[in-house]
């Protein structure tokens, strides 16, 4: 096996072990749906009775459900630092560290792992879509580069995520430090309410937060069908997970020394 | 007739020196915030032995055991494994290795045989040599009728077992264990410790393992280093590192007239009061009637003697 088969390899089981997690006791994965279920069946449908928000001839709640695919994927990739901080309190990352599996593929596997989780949330959002008739594009090749993006998105930061890790240390910190980013995230991107009501200092901010170029990539499939931004906000996520699992991967050590 | 294969792939050495399993040299870790966890040691492990490294909570041992196993960098010196550069080539010694590090870490959420099976994935055990492995550890550590079951569901002893198991699907040359028999009850670390013994007696696996409990290393190591404050403070085999405490103590209880001195072939008097009196000596079992019939020769009555050899943690206390 040469380097790239045993990265290849050794990340492959790594999201093997948490996929048999998920299967020996998958109530944490449903958890998980309640809160994007709330924001479309509640504060969606509520606010699809104003139409008073400059959402590009689409109703309210097309207009947020890729918005809340998009936070409901970033809540579970931001998870993916304190779960490697507690898998080094209980001694489970010094094993996995002593193997000769490339380091690399800890951070591989993890990040995939949370792209499993993204793909669970994203059929259950487009289940809830369907059984309360939002009406969005179901093209398979839409509802697959929607997943491709997910996948993406949740390898980006749940990368970051371990790479925040291996700074903070602790999982005290980890929750706080979550809270103090997806929040930020969320309410400066476009995923609730489009950029052009922002006050003009949010709009300066959102043009360069990450999750505008996805729920932007996803809102372009799944609504409008208009793909000239895709390239770009594909190549932005590409280029921002490669950098987080280099980053997260030559740090990942500092956690167990 | 089943065909026993062996757990691990100790090698035996055919005549001449046995070749070196670990060769330490001039080790030293100094963290960022200037502790110096491990200060200038330097030491070696043969092939086929059982190398126990004592020492109190803090002295060094776990971060001289993650150098070695390549988890923490080292600051100063050299770590051969089998001949290998651990700085070099840190992915070639740690497919040599197995690790059970102290706390137990085996994954709850899983079985005990995906437990297995994730790391011999992990160490790149072929697929047809797998299953065989997996079960032939499952068997030998008496996991195999509770293989299915959730690991969280085990109980402490059979956590530790399936650690050691998990380490040996590799098949590993050396073996490091961390304070293996810490929590477990007196049956549990028993087991655990014939375990251990057998591995090294049977597949000549070299064995390197950390502990502060003196008769476990006692019973455990042919070879014994005490580290102290990142120092080895001394080596050596566990009879000849009791020897140097002393030899044997007699205690001697008695009534009558009590000698405060003793002629110096039976010893020396270490302290004496009320009725007691221990004496430090060379040979106990052979001196206890001769120091038994010199007190009774100047008229006292003696009531009991009890004899205590030195144990590891003289030479510890030492």
């Amino acid at each position: 096996m040469n380097n790239i088969q045993r990265v290849a390899s050794s990340a492959m089981t790594i999201a093997e072990m948490e996929a048999r997690k998920i299967r020996h006791d998958s109530t944490e994965l449903w958890m998980r749906c309640v809160q994007p279920a709330l924001w479309l069946l509640i504060f969606g449908e509520v606010f699809n009775s104003i139409r008073s928000l400059p959402t590009g001839g689409f109703s309210y709640i097309q207009f947020i459900t890729p918005g809340v695919l998009a936070q409901s994927v970033l809540f579970v990739a931001i998870f993916y630092g304190i779960t490697i901080v507690w898998e080094r309190d209980v001694g489970l990352l010094t094993k996995l560290l002593s193997t000769p599996s490339p380091r690399i593929s800890v951070v591989v596997g993890k990040a995939l792992a949370a792209g499993v989780r993204g793909i669970f949330q994203g059929i259950m959002i487009f289940a809830l879509a369907l059984v309360i008739g939002v009406n969005i594009r179901f093209d398979p090749l839409d509802v697959l580069g929607v997943f491709v993006v997910v996948v993406l998105f949740a390898m980006c930061f749940a990368s970051l995520s371990m790479t925040l890790a291996s700074f903070l240390k602790t999982r005290d910190r980890m929750m706080g430090i979550g809270q103090a980013i997806t929040i930020p995230l969320f309410f400066g991107s476009n995923a609730i309410y489009p950029v052009s009501m922002m006050p003009q200092w949010l709009q300066y901010v959102s043009a360069y937060n990450p999750l505008t170029y996805v729920v932007d990539a996803m809102r372009s499939m799944l609504l409008t069908g208009d793909y000239s931004g895709l390239p770009l906000d594909i190549a932005a996520l590409l280029a921002a997970t490669v950098l987080f699992v280099l980053s997260a991967s030559i740090l990942l050590k500092r956690l167990i020394e | 007739m089943t065909s026993t294969q062996p757990l691990t792939a100790g090698t035996s050495s055919e005549g001449g020196a046995a070749p070196l399993a670990i060769e330490v040299s001039g080790l030293t870790k100094v963290y960022s915030d200037g502790t110096r966890a491990v200060d200038n040691i330097s030491f070696s492990v043969k092939e086929g032995e059982v190398f126990g490294m004592l020492g109190p909570n803090g002295a060094g041992k776990t971060t001289t055991i993650k150098m070695i196993t390549t988890l923490a960098r080292l600051t100063v010196g050299s770590v051969r494994v089998f001949g290998v550069d651990v700085t070099a080539s840190p992915q070639d010694v740690r497919q040599m290795l197995g690790f059970v590090p102290q706390a137990i870490s085996v994954d709850g959420d899983l079985t005990g045989y995906e437990n297995l099976l994730i790391f011999a994935k992990l160490f790149f055990v072929d697929h047809e040599q797998r299953k065989k492995r997996i079960q032939e550890a499952l068997d030998y550590f008496g996991l195999a009728d509770r293989a299915n079951d959730l690991v969280k569901h085990y109980s402490g002893g059979m956590m530790r077992r399936l650690e050691i198991a998990q380490a040996l699907v590799n098949r590993p040359r050396l073996l490091f264990l961390d304070e293996p028999s810490i929590g477990l009850d007196p049956y549990s670390r028993r087991q655990v410790i014939e375990q251990i013994k057998e591995l090294n007696r049977e597949f000549g696996t070299t064995i390197f393992v950390t502990t502060h409990d003196m008769s476990e290393a006692d019973e455990l190591c042919q070879r014994l280093a005490i580290m102290n404050l990142g120092k080895l403070a001394i080596m050596g085999e566990p009879a000849e590192l009791k020897k140097s405490v002393g030899g044997d103590v007699l205690t001697v209880k008695l009534t009558g007239p009590m000698a405060s001195e003793l002629p110096a072939t039976l010893g020396s008097v270490v302290s004496a009061d009320e009725g007691t009196i221990k004496i430090l000596t060379a040979d106990g079992e052979r001196a206890i009637p001769r120091i038994t019939d010199y007190f009774e020769g100047s008229g006292a009555v003696v009531e009991s003697v009890s004899l205590n050899r030195p144990t590891l943690d003289d030479v510890f206390m030492k």
